[in-house]
C-alpha cells in the first residue's frame, strides 16, 4: 500500500512523529502500520486500556496467518457492533464493517453465507456481543456459522461511561450498581458451549502471546469459534472497583497498570476445562479472586455451508422435475365467450381440501379458459382445523373488487360452513352440497337452487377419501358451467401429487356424470 | 443446470407472496434472510425452495433484527438480497434499515401489512404501516417505497424494487398487505431477456488502485450517477470501511455538523434529484376530472369500481394511483389541487397518505378521506359515497 496513503501528514507532525524512509523501521513504519488505518489515528481509546493489546495480539496472527498461506487479507472482512471495542474494525486496514449495536453477528453471517470464501470475524465487546446481541450470538453459535468471534470483555458498558453491563461480575461496582452489582452475570464461553459453539477459549490481555496463539487456531478452525479477551477498562471499571486501586489519585494513571498485575495473580491456565467451570471467581465484595483461561474446546463438526452445499443437491433435483411437469402442460385455446363476474364460495373443514379446490378452479379458469380469476381465502385460527373457506370471483373483466359481494355459487362440505356461508348465496344462486355431510334444515332457502352428492362416500367407494373436494369439483363443473372441463382436467392434473391422480380424476368423472345426469332431467 | 434454467417463466396461478419470491429471484436476488410472520411467511417458504435450486441462500434468522441485517451483510458480498416481514417484524426492521440507508446499501424489503398496532391483526389485511415506511427509522432520510395492486405487480414491482435498489445504493421497500400477498391471480413471467434488470455500479479486483477508491464518492463523472458512487464487495481488495456513523467520502466517522450535513444532503439528493426517474403514477380520466381518487395499493384497486359508477352517473371523477409511494408525486398532486374541485384519498388506516395529499394540495381543494382500521377492504359504496359528496351532489 502507498505510503502517501496510509499515513496523513499532518496528523504525523502534530503527533511528532516524522518519517524519513520508508525502509527505516526505526524512523518510518511499525510492523504492524500496514494493517491500520494510520490516517484514523490516534484511537479513542484510553491510557490503559486492553484494547491496544487484543488488538495488537489480533494483528500479529492475522499477520502470521498471511504469512503461513493460510489466509489472503484481501478476503478478510472484520465486523464490529458499538462500544469501544466496536471501534476496531475503524482501525484495521481490511474489509471492515461498523455495524449497529449488537449485529454484528447476523452481518457477518450474511456477508459469510453469500461469499463462502471470505474470512469474517467478528470483533466486539461484552455489552455489544452478550447483550444486547445475545440472541444473536447464541443462535449463529448453534448454526455453527463459520466466522470468529472475538469478544473483548472488560465487564461495563465503557464508552457510555461504565454502566453495568451482562459480564459485570456480582457484587461489582458501576456507575449504575454503586451499591454492587446485584444481578449475575453470563460465563461467556459456557453461553457459547451450550449454543453448540465447536471452539471457544479464554484469554487476559496480560496473556498476550498466549492469546495470539489462539487466534490464530480460532481463525483457522471451521465453524463457530469464539475467543473471549479479558481486558481492563481503566476510566470505568477499574475506577470503581478494587482490582484497579479504586480512586486513588496516586495510582490514576497506572490504574490499567494494576489491573493487569491482578490478572498476573489471579489467572489460572487450564485447557479443556469444562466451559461449566470456566468460571470467573469473585469474593462478596466483587473482587475477581480467579480467572480461568485457555483453550477449553476445539471440536470441529460440520458448519452451516457444508450443510447447506449438501442440500442443494436434492433442490435442484426437485426444481428440474417440477419445471418438467411445467413444460409439459397442456395447452388449451381457451375460452372465446363473455363470461360475467362469477363469485364462488367453497367451504367445510380443514383437511378436506377446501383450499386447493379453489385453487383447482381458479387456475383453470385462468390458465387453462384464459379467464381472469381472483383467489382469496379465510385465514385464522379457523384455518387450521376448524371452518375453513376459499373465494373464488370469475370474470372475463377486470376483476377490481376481489372480494364476494353477490356470491351466485356455492361448494359447502360442512354443516358449519352451511350455517356460516348459505345466507350469503344471492338469491336464485345455486348451492352444491355434499349431502352426506350437511343435512338441510326445514328452513332451507327455497329462493336458491339446491344440488346434493354424497361426495365423501363416492370417493370413499373409489378409493380415496380425500377426493371428496374433486367429486364436488366435477359436480360443480357439469351443473354450474363457468369453468370448462378439460380446463378443470387439467388443473386437477396439475395440481394433485402425482400417485393420487388416477383417483381424482375417477372422482372428478364421477361427480361430473352425476351432473349431467341431473342437468339432463330438467 | 445454470441458473437461468432455474427461473419461473410462463403463466402460472401464483399467490402474491410468491410471486414477490419469483419476481426477486428474477431480479437476480441470491440471498433471503427472514423470520416467520402471518401474513408474509409464504414469501420465506417459497425462497427456502426456490433459492437452492437457483444457487442462492435461504437462511431463517433467529428474529427481524438479525433478518435485516444478514440481509445487509450479503449484499456487501456483492449479492442481490431481501427479507420480509409484517408490521412487528417491520418495526424490528427499522433499526437496520436505517444502518442499510446510512451505509448505502442495496437490499429489499417486503412489507405485507397486517392490521396494527403490535400484534394486532396478524391475517388480515391493513395499510396501517405507510408513514411507518417513510419515517420509521430514526434520523433524517429519503426512502423509496413501492404499492402493488395484484400478484402480477408483486413480481413486476419486486423487480423494479430490486431496479432502483442496485441504481441508488439504499433499501426499497415494497408495501404491499395481505390481501394483495394471500390472493391468487394470474401472473405471466416474461423470458429473463425480456426482463430489464439493473445491476449496481461495481468496482471489482483489479478496476482502480484501492487507495484511489473511495466509497462515498463519484469516480466516473460520466457513469450517470451523479450521488451514487460504485459499490466494492468484500474480499475484492478494496479494504473499505462502512460505518452507522455520520461519515465522510471514504466511510470513516466524523463527528461534526458540517460531516452531517455533507451526510444527510448526500443520502436525501440522490433520491430528491431522481423523483421523476423513481415516481410511477398510473392515471385515468384526469383531464376532465373534477374530484381524483388518489390510492394505492388494493384500496386503489377497489376504488375502480365505485370510479365507474360514479362516472355512469355522469360524475367527472378521475383515477390517481400512486404506484411509487415514496418519494410522493408532490408537484403532480400540488398541479391538480389548483384545477380540481376535491381529492378523495381511500386508504385502510385512520388516515395517512391523506395528510401527504393535504400538504401538496395546501388548502388548493379539500381532501376527502375514505377509511377504516384493518381487519377488511374497503366497502365500494363507501368510496361512491364519498366521491359524491366530494362532487357536491350530497
Amino acid at each position: 500500500m502507498p505510503r502517501e496513503d496510509t499515513i496523513n501528514g499532518e496528523r504525523l507532525k502534530l503527533s511528532g512523529y516524522e518519517p524519513t524512509d520508508q525502509s527505516d523501521w526505526v524512523t518510518g513504519l511499525h510492523p504492524m502500520d500496514e494493517m491500520l488505518r494510520g490516517e484514523r489515528l490516534p484511537h479513542i481509546w484510553c491510557q490503559g486500556c486492553g484494547l491496544g493489546t487484543a488488538l495488537t495480539t489480533f494483528i500479529s496472527a492475522l499477520q502470521w496467518l498471511e504469512k503461513n498461506q493460510k489466509w489472503d487479507l484481501d478476503k478478510v472482512a472484520i465486523v464490529s457492533g458499538i462500544g469501544c471495542t466496536g471501534r476496531v474494525a475503524g482501525y484495521i486496514r481490511l474489509d471492515s464493517f461498523h455495524t449497529t449495536h449488537g449485529r454484528a453477528i447476523p452481518f457477518a453471517t450474511g456477508l459469510k453465507l453469500a461469499k463462502p470464501e471470505l474470512n469474517v470475524v467478528v470483533f466486539s465487546g461484552d455489552g455489544d456481543i452478550a447483550g444486547i446481541g445475545g440472541n444473536h450470538f447464541i443462535h449463529a453459535a448453534r448454526r455453527n456459522i463459520d466466522i470468529n468471534v472475538i469478544c473483548v470483555n472488560n465487564f461495563n458498558y465503557g464508552m457510555t461511561g461504565g454502566q453495568v453491563g451482562p459480564t459485570t461480575p456480582h457484587g461489582a461496582r458501576a456507575v449504575t450498581t454503586q451499591y454492587g452489582n446485584f444481578e449475575y452475570p453470563f460465563n461467556l464461553p459456557y453461553l457459547a458451549a451450550a449454543g453448540g459453539a465447536s471452539f471457544m477459549a479464554r484469554w487476559t490481555v496480560l496473556h498476550a502471546r498466549r492469546l495470539e496463539w489462539t487466534l490464530r487456531q480460532a481463525m483457522a478452525h471451521r465453524g463457530f469459534s469464539f475467543v473471549e479477551i479479558i481486558a481492563p477498562c481503566s476510566t470505568s471499571y477499574a475506577r470503581w472497583n478494587p482490582e484497579g486501586q479504586g480512586l486513588d489519585p496516586q495510582k490514576l494513571r497506572r490504574r490499567g497498570l494494576e489491573v493487569m498485575k491482578h490478572y498476573q495473580k489471579v489467572g489460572k491456565i487450564a485447557h479443556h476445562t469444562h466451559p461449566k467451570d470456566a468460571t470467573i471467581t469473585v469474593d462478596g465484595n466483587g473482587l475477581i479472586t480467579e480467572i480461568i483461561e485457555g483453550v477449553f474446546i476445539d471440536d470441529p463438526k460440520p458448519d452451516f455451508q457444508a450443510a447447506i452445499e449438501q442440500m442443494a443437491h436434492s433442490a435442484k433435483e426437485k426444481w428440474i422435475a417440477a419445471k418438467k411437469t411445467l413444460d409439459e402442460r397442456l395447452q388449451l385455446p381457451g375460452r372465446t365467450d363473455y363470461v360475467p363476474r362469477t363469485e364462488v364460495q367453497l367451504g367445510g373443514f380443514g383437511g378436506q381440501g377446501i383450499m386447493s379446490a379453489g385453487n383447482i378452479i381458479g387456475q383453470a379458469a385462468t390458465i387453462y379458459d384464459k379467464l381472469r380469476a381472483s383467489l382469496t381465502q379465510s385465514y385464522g385460527p379457523e384455518a387450521r382445523g376448524g371452518a375453513a373457506g376459499s373465494q373464488v370471483v370469475i370474470a372475463s373483466d377486470p376483476i377490481h373488487h376481489p372480494h364476494l359481494i353477490e356470491p351466485t355459487s356455492m361448494i359447502i362440505m360442512s354443516q358449519e360452513a352451511y350455517a356460516k356461508y348459505v345466507v350469503n348465496l344471492s338469491a336464485g344462486g345455486i348451492l352444491f352440497i355434499d349431502d352426506g355431510l350437511v343435512r338441510l334444515p326445514r328452513n332451507h332457502r327455497q329462493d336458491i337452487e339446491t344440488f346434493g352428492i354424497s361426495a365423501t362416500q363416492i370417493a370413499e367407494d373409489l378409493g380415496n377419501s380425500r377426493a371428496a373436494n374433486t367429486v364436488m369439483l366435477g359436480f360443480w363443473t357439469a351443473i354450474g358451467g363457468v369453468v370448462s372441463k378439460p380446463a378443470m382436467i387439467q388443473s386437477l392434473t396439475d395440481s394433485v401429487p402425482p400417485k393420487t391422480i388416477e383417483v381424482n380424476l375417477k372422482s372428478f368423472e364421477a361427480g361430473y356424470r352425476k351432473g349431467l345426469r341431473i342437468k339432463g332431467r330438467q | 443446470m445454470n441458473e437461468q434454467q432455474g427461473l419461473l417463466i410462463g403463466e402460472h396461478f401464483l399467490m402474491g407472496d410468491y410471486a414477490a419470491a419469483e419476481g426477486a429471484i428474477m431480479a437476480g436476488c441470491r440471498f433471503f434472510a427472514g423470520y416467520p410472520i402471518t401474513p408474509a411467511t409464504e414469501i420465506a417458504e417459497r425462497m427456502s425452495i426456490r433459492l437452492p435450486q437457483v444457487n442462492g441462500i435461504y437462511i431463517q434468522m433467529e428474529d427481524e433484527l438479525a433478518s435485516m441485517n444478514a440481509a445487509l451483510g450479503a449484499s456487501w458480498s456483492g449479492v442481490k438480497s431481501m427479507t420480509a416481514t409484517s408490521g412487528p417484524g417491520f418495526s424490528l426492521m427499522m433499526e437496520n434499515l436505517g444502518l442499510g440507508i446510512m451505509t448505502e446499501t442495496p437490499c429489499v424489503l417486503v412489507n405485507v401489512q397486517r392490521g396494527g398496532p403490535s400484534t394486532g391483526l396478524p391475517t388480515l389485511v391493513s395499510q396501517q404501516d405507510m408513514m411507518q415506511a417513510r419515517w420509521g427509522s430514526h434520523g433524517d432520510y429519503e426512502i423509496i417505497a413501492l404499492s402493488p395492486t395484484s400478484p402480477q405487480e408483486l413480481f413486476d414491482l419486486t423487480i423494479r424494487a430490486f431496479n432502483l435498489s442496485e441504481k441508488f445504493r439504499t433499501p426499497v421497500l415494497v408495501m404491499t398487505d395481505a390481501e394483495v400477498g394471500h390472493m391468487t391471480e394470474r401472473v405471466a413471467i416474461p423470458p429473463p431477456g425480456e426482463v430489464e434488470i439493473i445491476n449496481r455500479p461495481q468496482v471489482r479486483k483489479g478496476d482502480m488502485p484501492p487507495d484511489k477508491y473511495r466509497i462515498y464518492q463519484d469516480l466516473h463523472p460520466d457513469c450517470g450517477f451523479d450521488t451514487v458512487s460504485p459499490m466494492a464487495a468484500a474480499g475484492e481488495g478494496y479494504r473499505f470501511h462502512i460505518t452507522g456513523l455520520t461519515h465522510d467520502e471514504h466511510g470513516y466517522p466524523v463527528m461534526n455538523a458540517e460531516a452531517n450535513e455533507w451526510n444527510v444532503n448526500r443520502l436525501m439528493s440522490k433520491i430528491r434529484d431522481h423523483r421523476d426517474e423513481i415516481i410511477q403514477l398510473e392515471e385515468h380520466n384526469l383531464d376532465d376530472a373534477e374530484v381524483v381518487v388518489v390510492s394505492y395499493g388494493i384500496s386503489a384497486r377497489t376504488s375502480l369500481w365505485p370510479i365507474e359508477q360514479a362516472r355512469n352517473d355522469g360524475i367527472r371523477v378521475g383515477y390517481l394511483r400512486l404506484i411509487t409511494i415514496w418519494p410522493f408525486p408532490e408537484k403532480r398532486i400540488a398541479d391538480l389541487a389548483r384545477r380540481i374541485r376535491a381529492f378523495v384519498v381511500p386508504e385502510i388506516n385512520m388516515g395517512q397518505i391523506i395528510r401527504e395529499v393535504e400538504r401538496c394540495a395546501a388548502g388548493q381543494a379539500p381532501v376527502f378521506g375514505v377509511n377504516r382500521p384493518g381487519g377488511e377492504i374497503l366497502n365500494p359504496e363507501k368510496v361512491e359515497k364519498t366521491i359524491r359528496q366530494a362532487a357536491g351532489q350530497m
